[in-house]
């Protein structure tokens, strides 16, 4: 009975410690997400040589190509996973002239490319609030000498940047940052878009669908997702989680063998016992049932003691094997899984020996031990 | 009350058949203490057991209380144990983890009574055959004499009609087994039937009738002597009016 109650808390600690691992993991992944921007892009078709724009495809070699619209920015929200869109963020690139040098000038919508990129600090000044406000990036407004509260002329409009962001490496550094409608009016090109970063945040569903998704409302458009670190993790929590109920399928299907073999040992011993049981007029389901009880009762403590360890394992293997910063959650649901299952397990497990229990004969209580 | 009617047995278990009963015909009235004997091996425990309803005879039918034991269902002929039997075993099989008590009831555990009334019961079962003050005490705190009272109170409790007892006294010396044999002639003497199994013939004359098997044939049936079937049919237990078992000299004091 002992070994019982081990191998199944054995058996349950594993599976328990490998989902609230896993859950872990994904609690991490989806606060991640946040901090590591866009995992979709979405820029036009073109046949041109490429461009690129932080490592990421901009269209073609001319800038002033642009085939997407807005319009087709608000088509990327009807998608079937839209609730897993959490930032749309659209962007209009063009070169214009600045203080007679060329400049990489991008439209944004503010609001939505701040929640993109969250590692964007804004270093001096402020965060732009103003149609005509702008920002600078760090190397442009070191070359060009620009100060927060400077007014900048843009064929022939006027933006006041309003903050200078800290330098980050990226592409960014170079460019100057406006309203996405006031670039459209700078830029002479109504409506237009270049790209579109989207991130997704799914730990559920493949990106994979959502890029189809989107692809299927804006056939003109190349979607691609973004192989970038979280969206790899994501998929490697993805495959920890099958491979977490994978194990734990297996696990329970030993836990159950132990279960069987030691209930049957169990009925051997006390064939007397139980003999001695049928002589006194208990009936066949009577000895079952005690069979049954004991097996619930042996299973469900075994099934409380895994899922006590298997946390234990959690809350201190997570952060060193898995790297998770987020909480190992104590689950309710998972508990009351782990006490179940064990019990489901046990007690099936135990029909047989029952079985076995309830055929002995009453004479077996008349031979000497 | 008991009647067998052409029971024969034969045990297939592995090899050779063995035939345990040929035909036996036999019939115990109610109040009756019957002491089967025979050499070892000639189906004394086999007849006992198919009279206690927990092994089913290979041909002919065992009738108790009007009952056809062996038509009725697996779970229908435990309950007959239950109701109609009270068995005493060779080996005891005490369970040792268990208190006298706790012993005794067991008997009962399947009982639909109030957990408090069959504890009284329980306790005046084991004053009854006088272990009272050693209810809490386990089997290997109890004299090999006290551990066969409890078996014997186990047996009673659930106040069955038909008391069977095999070989009771197998395992103790002659003086505790002798205690056990009073015991049982007492019970008797209240009005209790009892079917005894034994080899050695000075504890069948404790019985009142001796039924004598052979190869699995009833060879002699004694008829109870005059003076024992004279006997009061309700006597204080505790205080027997009978001499034990045939011959006074050889009471154990
Ligand atoms: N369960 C059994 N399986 C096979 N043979 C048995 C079984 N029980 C008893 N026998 C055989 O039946 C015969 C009668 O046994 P039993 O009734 O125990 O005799 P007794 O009690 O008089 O010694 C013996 O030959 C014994 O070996
Ligand atoms: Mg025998």
């Amino acid at each position: 009975m002992v070994l019982l109650v081990v191998g199944l808390a054995i058996g349950v600690a594993t599976a328990v410690a490998l989902m609230a691992i896993t859950e872990a993991m994904q609690a991490d992944v989806a606060v991640k997400m946040d901090e590591y921007g866009a995992n979709i892009l979405v820029v036009p078709k073109a046949n041109d040589l490429a461009l690129s724009y932080g490592g990421i495809t901009v269209g073609s070699a001319a800038y002033d190509v642009a085939t997407l619209s807005m319009p087709d920015v608000e088509r990327i929200g009807t998608i079937k996973n839209a609730a897993n869109i959490s930032v749309v963020a659209p962007k209009l690139l063009g070169a214009v002239p600045l203080m007679g040098r060329p400049v990489l000038l991008a439209g944004v919508r503010f609001a939505d490319e701040l929640r993109l990129k969250r590692w964007w600090r804004v270093e001096q000044g402020m965060e732009p609030s103003e149609a005509a406000d702008a920002l600078a990036g760090a190397r442009l407004a070191q070359s060009l000498a620009i100060q927060p509260g400077d007014e900048v002329e843009v064929n022939g409009r006027r933006f006041r940047v309003v903050g200078v962001l800290a330098e980050n490496g990226s592409q960014d550094d170079d460019i100057l940052f406006v309203d996405l409608s006031a670039a459209q009016l700078a830029l002479d090109k109504p409506d237009a878009v270049s790209l579109v970063e989207v991130a997704a945040l799914c730990t559920a569903c493949p990106v994979e669908e959502m890029v189809e998704q989107i692809s299927h409302v804006l056939p003109q458009a190349r979607v691609t997702a973004l192989r970038q670190a979280v969206t790899l993790r994501m998929e490697t929590v993805g495959q920890l989680g099958r491979f977490a109920v994978a194990v734990s399928a297996v696990v329970i299907a030993i836990g159950a063998l132990v279960v069987l073999t030691t209930m049957l040992g169990a009925v051997a011993e006390r064939r007397q016992e139980i003999g001695l049981f049928r002589a006194l007029g208990f009936r066949q389901r009577h000895v079952g049932r005690i069979i049954l009880t004991e097996a619930a009762l042996v299973s469900a403590a075994g099934g409380a003691l895994g899922y006590l360890a298997g946390m234990g394992a959690a809350v201190t293997l997570a952060p060193r094997v898995a790297n998770v910063t987020a909480r190992v959650p104590w689950d309710p649901v998972l508990a009351a899984a782990a006490v179940g299952c064990a019990l489901v397990v046990g007690v099936l497990a135990s029909l047989y020996p029952a079985a076995q229990a309830a055929r002995v004969d009453p004479t077996v209580a008349l031979r000497s031990s | 009350m008991i009647e067998l009617h052409n029971v024969s047995k034969v045990y297939n278990s592995g090899g050779a058949p063995v035939v345990a009963l040929r035909n036996v015909n036999l019939t115990i009235a109610e109040g009756e203490f019957v002491a089967l004997m025979g050499p070892s091996g000639s189906g004394k425990s086999t007849l006992l057991t198919i009279i206690g309803g927990m092994n089913s005879p290979t041909a002919g039918r065992v009738i108790v209380d009007g009952i056809d034991v062996y038509s009725l269902s697996p779970e229908r002929q435990a309950d007959f144990r239950y109701e109609y039997v009270g068995f005493v075993f060779q080996q005891l099989q005490l369970l040792p983890y268990l208190t006298a008590l706790e012993n005794v009831l067991l008997a009962l555990a399947i009982a639909p009574t109030p957990r408090t009334e069959k504890i009284a019961r329980a306790y005046e079962i084991l004053a009854q055959v006088g272990l009272k003050g050693k209810e809490h005490r386990l089997p290997s705190q109890l004299s090999g004499g006290e551990q066969g009272r409890v078996a014997v109170a186990r047996a009673l409790v659930n106040r069955a009609p038909i008391l069977l007892a095999d070989e009771p006294t197998g395992n103790l010396d002659r003086a505790t087994g002798m205690q056990v044999l009073e015991l049982l002639r007492d019970l008797n003497g209240a009005g209790q039937t009892v079917v005894m199994v034994t080899h050695d013939p000075q504890a069948a004359a404790c019985a009142r009738r001796v039924v004598h098997i052979l190869d699995g044939q009833i060879v002699g049936d004694t008829v109870p002597a005059p003076e024992h079937a004279l006997a009061p049919a309700v006597l204080p237990i505790s205080q027997p009016a009978i001499e034990p078992c045939s011959n006074a000299t050889e009471r154990v004091q």
